[in-house]
């Protein structure tokens, strides 16, 4: 997978496990702020995420200092997913 | 980034009670009198608390209010004097067993089989529930023979005699600490701990700022954090109300007969989570129904934050 086929998988991932309503893959922007202001997730949305990366990645997130950059956004999500999953 | 709270995160807003020299004055005391010598000066202490000190019979006027509703104005305030008794003789047992450093006291625990077979069969570890309803360190510490290593949502600094006690820091030891004062509350280093097998023991009773859902509790609607089951669900993985009531003069029971398998598949988690905060509820509701003056919430969980 290249890195669009990651972000849309991602932004579909996203929206099921989320349960987003109304939204679409496309209504995500690649560099929108997922928690906060941007998307407005949570603490207990960056539950799935984690999940969501072990179960359909097998990647493990360390600690919150490396989440808070990789949850910045889908880029900053697919780019981590992408540089750990190249074989 | 949005900080939203899981557990233990705001600061409470009452004072802290006791200082290096009171701890210093009740570990002489408890050498010299004994265990019942100091027990017997709580009368006067928790007279002195009765008298002076409004904030702490503020907090725990709610909780007496909703479990003795028929009680009237001099009724209710006993009620409280024998509350803080109660948190005092609770409060000398756990440090008796930091100044001993020796099994000062019996622990009876229910539900360990049951506990230790969850444990062989799933590869996830669980969430322990604790609550402010008896000694949950105490309860903790029952918990060794299982060789299991066990994370506790909790501020740091907050809790060194806890931290003392439960041997927490000490590399023999088995119990770390999740500091919810961080981003994402710490969930990243809780799914981390159940996919590795361990247990995270989260508090449940009460919310400090996260996410709450109404459930029936003494006769009312009180406000209970869902996080711990939220991320139960998602992590697929059971919770275990973890619950320690002194018995007698030098017994505790431990109960974790109490297992929870929560599911939320959707977004509305206050919703779908009712039932099993509800059941969480009731567990509390009997154990205060058999314990009254085992229940040290101190605070309006009846209110909305």
């Amino acid at each position: 997978m290249n890195l669009d086929d990651i972000r849309k998988l991602l932004k579909e991932l996203l929206i099921e496990s989320l349960s987003l309503e109304d939204i679409e893959p496309d209504d995500i922007g690649d560099d929108e702020i997922l928690f906060g202001e941007g998307l407005g997730l949570d603490s207990l949305d960056a539950v799935e995420i984690v999940v969501l990366l072990q179960r359909n990645f097998g990647l493990e997130v360390k600690d919150m200092n490396q989440g808070k950059e990789i949850f910045y956004s889908i880029n900053t999500l697919a780019k981590y997913v992408y540089e750990n999953t190249r074989t | 980034m949005d900080r939203q709270k899981i557990n233990n995160i705001d600061k409470p807003a009452t004072r802290k009670r006791g200082n290096r020299l009171g701890f210093w004055f009740f570990e002489m005391f408890i050498r010299i009198s004994g265990l019942y010598g100091a027990y017997g000066f709580l009368y006067i202490v928790s007279l002195y608390y009765i008298i002076f000190d409004k904030e702490a019979v503020y907090s725990a006027k709610p909780y007496i209010e909703k479990r003795f509703p028929q009680s009237g104005y001099f009724k209710k305030y006993l009620h409280i004097y024998r509350l803080f008794i109660s948190q005092g003789r609770q409060l000398i047992d756990r440090f008796s067993v930091i100044c001993s450093k020796k099994d000062v006291f019996d622990l009876k625990l229910n539900g360990y089989e049951k506990l230790k077979n969850i444990i062989q069969e799933s590869e996830k570890g669980l969430i322990l529930l604790t609550s402010h309803f008896g000694n949950w360190q105490i309860a903790l510490t029952a918990l060794n023979k299982l060789d299991k290593k066990v994370f506790l949502l909790m501020r740091e600094e907050d809790n060194q005699a806890v931290r003392d006690f439960l041997n927490v820091g000490n590399e023999k030891g088995d119990i770390n600490i999740i500091s919810p004062e961080q981003e994402f509350g710490g969930v990243i280093e809780i799914v981390n701990a159940l996919s590795k097998g361990h247990i995270v023991s989260i508090m449940g009773d009460r919310r400090y700022g996260s996410k709450a859902s109404k459930v029936n509790f003494l006769g009312d609607y009180a406000y209970f954090p869902y996080s711990a089951f939220a991320i139960a669900a998602s992590a697929k993985c059971p919770v275990v109300v973890l619950l320690a009531a002194k018995n007698s003069a030098h017994e505790y029971v431990v109960d974790v007969t109490n297992v929870l398998y929560p599911q939320c598949s959707r977004r509305k988690k206050d919703i779908e989570l009712v039932p099993w905060l509800q059941q969480y509820a009731d567990i509390l509701e009997e154990f205060a129904n058999r314990y009254p003056y085992q229940c040290f919430l101190f605070h309006d969980i009846w209110k909305d934050e």
